[in-house]
């Protein structure tokens, strides 16, 4: 681009100059930068076409929860139930590997735990031994 | 005894002080009054300490008064601008710098050199996530739109040279201050210290103090440009980044930004080198210094002696207002790119954009996304734009590296 010298020095610069010349490199300059930002998005486009599998190809887009398997009768004092619920919705969405946006949650309830302590400590050890 | 004291007493500051005459003690007063507000700033309000404190202190360190050619001096400004102390009146005599110069010219080297803003881009390539921007890839436009400031003021810049007679800004001059609109620190000093060294003071300044405030700046100028409507919108959660894409993406954008643009590719390159080193998971102790121990040193090294380029007669004068002014026109019309451009995808994608992003693509990470967290979570207290901003904020960073790289490639 030629320059003219008022422009390279600042003395002297004629407001029409200023307008004209700024005006171009400013387009020229955005130009630029947004090429190369889209030529990154084609890539990150193509990145989502050759890596990305849909996860909800497989599974149903809406699963209904009516119960969850794990925990069942006796419904307890409702303190925290809130981030309880929220937890277990999360735990659940993992678990189904979804999201918690396609989960409808019916209902919690809370079971108790009837196994014999041996059969509780026996569960605990071989967990651990795992890690 | 009376001799060794006299002779003491005309090498303290105090004669130092007075040995221009009282107009330069007054200048030099009030440099160290400046020097004291950005203190105040970077202490008790907390405008970027980590950097502006460094920054004010070198200030304070370069103002104070010496006796000429007293070897206590830490830094020699003419070395580095004036044509009389160069090699053929153009290159930095490095040679000098290294046998007269004072702990902080020796320092400054790192900048003058190009050597500090790509390291400083290594440590945050090391902080970045590039995920939400993998898994949204139209939003790496807003980060291009949020460069409008940059040019916008580059107009302005040429303008105001060619209306206000005491001030001679050329393209180079013209350049440096647009880039302030990036909203990003390294980026900026990095293309002063090559287009137009004198203004680096004032130029850092105006753009680490603009950061701090960009949770000011921003919100009227987000609301004024979106509908409540608009604002409310709650997007599509963001698909999950596999590690594959996250390790292939910066060595993608460094051919790509290298192919296009040579400039930019220490800034982008060692940013992709940082973040490769982080997602890669194979160095993580690599990783981990260049994002704490190496990037504070530097931060350390940049601040002080950016802060100790700002003289008094550089410092002093109606340009320093023009680049504040300046500086704050650019931040404005960053954002107002981003938001424009976030209002269209808002329309193209019939509602399914929150414009507000748009205003994260300029840099300043992570604070431009908080902003937009923070703006629409008032309109729509269970929308969380976070993640949504982030994808524009990072392509921010590298919009504006690449804008940086379009002025040196025209101008340098």
């Amino acid at each position: 681009m030629n320059v003219s010298e008022a422009l390279q020095t600042g003395q002297g610069v004629q407001l029409s100059e200023a307008l004209s010349f700024g005006g171009l490199t400013a387009v020229t300059g955005l130009s630029i930068v947004f090429g190369v930002l889209v030529v990154l998005m084609i890539v990150l486009y193509l990145f989502k076409l050759i890596f990305y599998k849909d996860s909800k190809k497989t599974a149903k887009p809406v699963e209904e929860v009516k119960e969850t398997p794990v925990v069942e009768t006796k419904a307890e004092d409702d303190v925290d139930d809130d981030e309880l619920i929220a937890i277990l919705t999360a735990a659940v969405a993992a678990s189904l590997n979804t999201s918690t946006y396609n989960l409808n949650i019916k209902s919690y309830r809370r079971i108790n735990d009837v196994r014999p302590a041996w059969n509780k400590q026996g569960l605990r050890e071989t967990i651990e031994s795992r890690f | 005894m009376l001799e060794s004291f006299s002779s003491f007493f005309s090498s303290t500051g105090v004669v130092a002080l007075f040995q221009d005459g009282a107009i330069d003690a007054i200048k030099i007063i009030i440099m160290l009054a400046v020097a004291c507000v950005l203190l105040y700033l970077a202490i008790v309000k907390q405008f970027e300490p980590l950097l502006l404190l460094p920054i004010a202190f070198g200030m304070l360190l370069t103002n104070l008064p010496m006796i000429k050619d007293s070897s206590a001096i830490m830094m020699h400004t003419e070395f580095f601008t004036d044509p009389a102390y160069m090699v053929h009146g153009m290159h930095v005599d490095v040679g000098r710098v290294c046998r007269e110069g004072g702990l902080l010219d020796i320092l400054y080297l790192g900048v003058k050199l190009g050597i500090y803003p790509p390291l400083i881009f290594l440590g945050i390539g090391c902080m970045t996530d590039f995920g939400p921007l993998i898994a949204n890839p139209k939003s790496i436009l807003l980060g291009a739109a949020a460069q409008f400031g940059v040019f916008f003021t580059f107009i302005g810049a040429l303008v105001i040279s060619a209306l206000v007679p005491s001030i001679a800004w050329g393209i180079k001059e013209a350049a440096s201050i647009g880039i302030i609109g990036g909203a990003d620190g390294p980026t900026a000093i990095y293309v002063t210290k090559s287009l137009a060294p004198s203004l680096l003071p004032a130029i850092a300044v105006a753009a680490y103090s603009y950061m701090a405030l960009i949770p000011i700046i921003q919100p009227p100028f987000m609301k004024m440009f979106t509908t409540k409507k608009s604002r409310s919108v709650v997007m599509e959660q963001l698909r999950t980044v596999s590690k594959t894409e996250k390790i292939i993406f910066p060595i993608v954008v460094t051919i790509v930004v290298a192919l296009v643009i040579p400039d930019a590719v220490s800034l982008v390159g060692c940013l992709m080198l940082g973040n490769l080193m982080k997602e890669s998971g194979v160095c993580d102790r690599l990783a981990k210094t260049a994002q704490n121990e190496l990037m504070n040193i530097i931060t350390i090294f940049l601040g002080l002696t950016v802060g100790a380029t700002a003289t008094a007669d550089s410092f002093l004068s109606v340009q320093t207002l023009g680049i504040v002014a300046l500086g704050l026109v650019a931040f404005i019309f960053s954002t107002i790119g981003g938001l424009l451009l976030g209002n269209l995808m808002y329309v193209l994608t019939k509602g399914k954009v929150n414009p507000l992003i748009g205003s994260a693509g300029v840099s300043a990470v992570p604070m431009a996304a908080r902003v937009s967290q923070m703006v629409g979570q008032k309109e729509n207290p269970s929308n969380f734009l976070l993640m949504h901003a982030m994808g524009p904020n990072v392509a921010g960073v590298i919009g504006s590296a690449v804008a940086a790289g379009v002025f040196l490639s025209m101008f340098g």
